[in-house]
Parts: structure tokens; C-alpha cells; sequence
């Protein structure tokens, strides 16, 4: 990925399967957030393919690439402002809309039953990850942790095969990372997809991963099991300096 | 049944306004103006409210669109030479400013084009222009009657026809904003990025706020046309445009009651403050001034923050 002179990206093929937890670490700057972004169409990458089952993702528009299945969070949370739990995971499930605008203006035709059907869903996502009581409040009010969660929420509300959390630790304390540690967990068994993460917090990455691919300015430098990797001596220096 | 109650309020007030039709010969001429103008303005500033506060794109340009209604569907009934006295003429006139707001809402697509690519200060500047540049076409146009106006439009616009479309938009509104596909409008003006990342099309809803918004301002200007009669271009510049803005900002952007409020104040002041006459636009002003000050987000604001913060479960397992 060449930002017009600065190649952020240069040297990094990897894979993930439908049921993988594969964690993207390295130093600060060394690309990782870009990785994302060319993946969810923020940034089109100037060399190199995206492969989502199948089809080429490069070139396709952000929202596209979200309706073909891959959903994320941000480093410094995203949400909507001016909306509340509810609204935010609702905003989400646009994809189930099949009234049009017509429908919308008018509330003729299928828009009662889809609205119906699309409430009860948010309220099922909402209740499974305790955020039933927290639906009428304003999102971004809520503490830090409970945004965080929010915002997985609102991912997950549209049925992703693939989900990236970028940084999903970033701010917490311990035990809202604790928290989010299950949360992880929790989404992989209940909703079986493939997650991507990056992540500085090493207790969180070893703790859950269960692949790493390490990145070190724009290159990818290894490759392996939480255990291959904290035993690396590439890794090792990357983060710490050459071994003297 | 619930789901059908604001289809019978939408009703009621479509009836009511027929039976007001009826008895508007029996109030002052002069405050009747003044209802008719709080109705157009309602419909001006919630069509303005949709592209500004709903959808969160600045558009400085809105007198543009009203212009457009105003002249095509002066321009339709001029030509059909209708006069309002049979059953089809009440038709054709429905029509004529039908066709008001569909040529709006195709300048509204024009416009809302460039606005896929511009944000804030950039895309108020690129719709005023198109608003000026609308004025300027028209007054150009010689079988428009350019700067010296279009006259002898049929007075068809009475209170029937401007508050059951004021009911119509505010119904249909109303509707799109409490529904999950309105979402989307919310969702795009407060996080642009974020809505993208969950499937909307960022594109799609600026375009439809531009030709919704439109065609709405595009019935307003129809209606207006049909009840002054007369309308020449330096009644649509950019002036007008301003009025309107100014009538969803104190509304507070995103309010639909507030909007409707705003509109309705705004109109009566300028008009109840005749009586001092020559300082009228001072205090006008004034008055503008000090709303800001102490309570600029305005009179309602979309946004409900809770005293308390519920803290649900901390944890799940």
C-alpha cells in the first residue's frame, strides 16, 4: 500500500479461515490499521489482491464490502452520536429492510411485519449481550467498555462471515478487558465466524488467538501459534531491539 | 390499532382542512395570508430539515427548488388554462404542482451530486450557487417573463391544498425518520465512515435526501405561486433560501416539532412586529441573535441525553 511515496504496506500475504481467531500484532506504525483499511475498502491498495471467498475484493465501495459479509470495529470507537443503543444496532440492520422508500414514507405494504421482525432481532442481539436495560440511552453516554460492546454489537448485527476488531482493548481497564476477553470468546462459539484482530495488549492477543501474524513496518516478519511467536527472534527484536 | 393511527391523524387533518377551506372566506384576509404563509413555510422548512438536519448536508440553495415548483406549475395550469371551477381543474391543478415538485426533485438529484463529494463549508457554497444559478436562469427567460415576473397565475392554492400537503409531508416524514431505513439518514450525517462500515450507502441516502427535499420545496413553491399570483425571480433568491435555513436552525436540525414550531413563529413575528415598523428588522435580528446565544442548538434538539447513566452487566458470563 503506497500513500504517495509512503509504502505502509509491502510485504504481507496471509490467510484466515471461516473459524479462525487470528490476531495481526506488531509495533506501532507498522500497518496494521491499513491492513484493515484496504480489506474493508477504505483505502484501495495500490499493489496486491483481497481474496473473500472467492472474490476480489479490491476496488469494491466500503459499504459493498460490508454487505458482502466483513464487518469491523475502530481503533477510537465509532458510533453514532445522536443515537441510542437500539437505534445504533438498528442503523445495522438496514440489511434486512426490504420496504424501500416507498415503504419507509408510506408504512404500506410489507413495512409493519419487517419492522416487527427487524425489532425483535435487535432486541434478541441486545438481550445476548446484556444491553437490554442500556437500549434507550444514548450510546456514545454509556462507559467506555459498554461502547466498546456497543460497537461489537452493531458489527455482528450484520451477520458478518468476518469480523475485524481493531484494537477492541484499547482504554480498558483490567477487568473490562477481562470482559471483552469473553465477549470474544462468546462471539466465536455463538455466531461462528472468522476474526481478525489487532491488538498491543499481549495478555488479551495470547489469551484468545490462536494465530498471530506478526507485521513490522509494512512487512511481515512471522508467522505461527501464540507460543512460536513469543519465542521468535524476529518478534523479539522487533519489539524489543536487537538481542545485544 | 396502533400501526394505523397516524394514517387516521394524516386523515383527520386532510379533512379538517376541507372544512377550513369552506369557512376561509369568513376570517380577516389578512391573517388568513398569514396561515397560508405559516403553511408553506412549515413545508419549506421540514423539506429543508430533511436534507440539513436529517441527513446532515448544508444546503444554501433551497429557495432554488421552490422557484422550479413555482414556475413549472405556473407554467402548467397557464397553459391548460385552468381556472379552478370544475372538478377537472381541481385535478390538473394536483397535477400542476405535482409536476412543480417532480421538476424540483430533478434539480434536486443535480444538486445532490456534487454533494457526494463535498462536505460542510464546500457543498453550502456549491448550493447556494445552484440556487443563484436557478434564479438567474429564470430571469432570463423571456416566456418565463424574467425579471418582470410571471402574472395571472389562477388563485387555486387555498387552505384545503396547503395544509393537507403540509400534512402529507410532515405523514410521510415523520414516517421515514421513525423507521429503520431513516436510520440510515442519522447514522450517515452523525459518522459517514461508520455507517459505510455497516452496509449503507452513504451516496444513496445524500441523493435521496436532495430529491425528497426537493420535491417538497417544489410543491411549496406551486402552492406559493397559486396563491400570490404573481412570482418573479428576486421572490426565490438567495434571501429566501437564508429565511428558511434560519427556521430549522431555532427549530434545531433533526426536530420535526421543533421545525414545524420555528416555521410557525417565524413567520408571525415579522408580520407581528409591523406595528414598529421601521425597527422591525432590527429586532427581528435581535431576536435571532439572542436565541442563538442562549440556546443554539435550538428549540428542540433530536438528541435525548438521560440524567442517569443505566449501567447494565459488566460482565456476561
Amino acid at each position: 500500500m503506497n500513500f504517495g511515496g509512503l509504502v505502509a504496506v509491502s510485504d504481507l500475504c496471509f490467510d484466515i479461515a471461516s473459524d479462525d481467531l487470528l490476531g495481526l500484532i506488531g509495533p506501532n506504525g507498522a500497518g496494521k490499521t491499513t491492513v484493515f483499511n484496504m480489506i474493508t475498502g477504505i483505502h484501495h491498495p495500490t499493489t496486491g489482491k483481497v481474496i473473500f471467498d472467492g472474490k476480489g475484493l479490491v476496488g469494491m465501495k466500503a459499504n459493498q464490502i460490508a454487505k458482502s459479509g466483513i464487518a469491523r470495529t475502530f481503533q477510537n470507537i465509532r458510533l453514532f452520536p445522536s443515537l441510542t443503543v437500539f437505534e445504533t444496532v438498528q442503523v445495522a440492520f438496514n440489511k434486512n429492510v426490504k420496504y424501500g422508500f416507498a415503504g419507509a414514507v408510506t408504512r404500506l405494504g410489507a413495512f409493519h411485519n419487517n419492522e416487527k421482525s427487524i425489532h425483535e432481532s435487535i432486541m434478541e442481539v441486545l438481550d445476548f449481550f446484556s444491553l437490554s436495560d442500556a437500549k434507550d440511552e444514548i450510546a456514545v453516554s454509556l462507559p467506555y467498555g459498554l461502547q466498546r460492546r456497543v460497537e461489537i454489537v452493531r458489527a455482528l448485527a450484520t451477520k458478518p462471515r468476518l469480523l475485524l476488531l481493531d484494537e477492541p482493548a484499547a482504554g480498558m481497564n483490567p477487568s473490562e478487558k477481562v470482559a471483552l476477553m469473553s465477549l470474544i470468546k462468546l462471539v466465536r462459539e455463538r455466531f461462528n465466524i472468522a476474526i481478525l484482530l489487532i491488538e498491543h495488549d499481549m495478555k488479551v492477543v495470547m489469551g484468545i488467538c490462536k494465530r498471530l501474524v506478526v507485521l513490522d513496518y509494512g512487512i511481515k516478519i512471522a508467522e505461527g501459534t501464540p507460543e512460536e511467536i513469543q519465542k521468535h527472534p524476529k518478534v523479539i527484536e522487533a519489539y524489543l531491539g536487537e538481542q545485544v | 390499532m396502533k400501526f394505523y393511527r397516524s394514517i387516521i391523524i394524516f386523515a383527520a387533518a386532510v379533512m379538517l382542512s376541507f372544512l377550513a377551506a369552506l369557512f376561509e372566506n369568513r376570517i380577516n384576509p389578512y391573517y388568513f395570508q398569514i396561515l397560508i404563509y405559516i403553511g408553506i413555510n412549515i413545508i419549506l422548512a421540514s423539506s429543508l430539515n430533511l436534507i440539513n438536519g436529517f441527513a446532515g448536508q448544508f444546503s444554501l440553495g433551497h429557495a432554488g427548488f421552490m422557484a422550479i415548483g413555482a414556475y413549472t406549475s405556473a407554467v402548467v395550469t397557464s397553459t391548460l388554462r385552468i381556472s379552478g371551477d370544475s372538478i377537472i381543474d381541481i385535478a390538473a391543478f394536483a397535477v400542476a404542482l405535482l409536476l412543480g415538485g417532480f421538476a424540483a426533485s430533478i434539480f434536486g438529484l443535480l444538486v445532490g451530486i456534487p454533494s457526494l463529494r463535498l462536505k460542510g463549508d464546500y457543498l453550502a457554497i456549491t448550493t447556494l450557487g445552484f440556487g443563484e444559478i436557478i434564479r438567474v436562469i429564470v430571469q432570463n427567460l423571456d416566456f418565463l417573463g424574467g425579471a418582470r415576473g410571471f402574472t395571472g397565475i389562477p388563485k387555486l392554492a387555498n387552505s384545503f391544498w396547503v395544509f393537507s400537503t403540509v400534512a402529507a409531508v410532515i405523514f410521510l416524514i415523520a414516517n421515514l425518520v421513525n423507521s429503520t431505513y431513516g436510520k440510515a439518514f442519522l447514522a450517515v450525517r452523525d459518522d459517514e465512515l461508520a455507517a459505510e462500515a455497516v452496509g449503507i450507502s452513504s451516496t444513496r441516502i445524500k441523493v435521496i435526501a436532495f430529491v425528497t427535499g426537493a420535491f417538497f420545496a417544489g410543491m411549496a413553491g406551486g402552492l406559493y405561486a397559486h396563491f400570490v399570483t404573481y412570482i418573479n425571480p428576486a421572490q426565490f433568491s438567495f434571501l429566501k433560501s437564508f429565511e428558511i435555513v434560519v427556521m430549522v436552525i431555532i427549530g434545531g436540525m433533526g426536530s420535526i416539532a421543533g421545525v414545524i414550531i420555528s416555521a410557525v413563529l417565524l413567520t408571525i413575528l415579522p408580520e407581528a412586529l409591523r406595528t414598529v415598523a421601521q425597527y422591525r428588522m432590527v429586532i427581528y435580528s435581535l431576536l435571532l441573535i439572542v436565541i442563538m446565544i442562549t440556546r443554539p442548538q435550538g428549540l428542540f434538539i433530536r438528541r435525548r441525553k438521560t440524567g442517569n447513566i443505566v449501567v447494565p452487566k459488566a460482565r456476561i458470563i
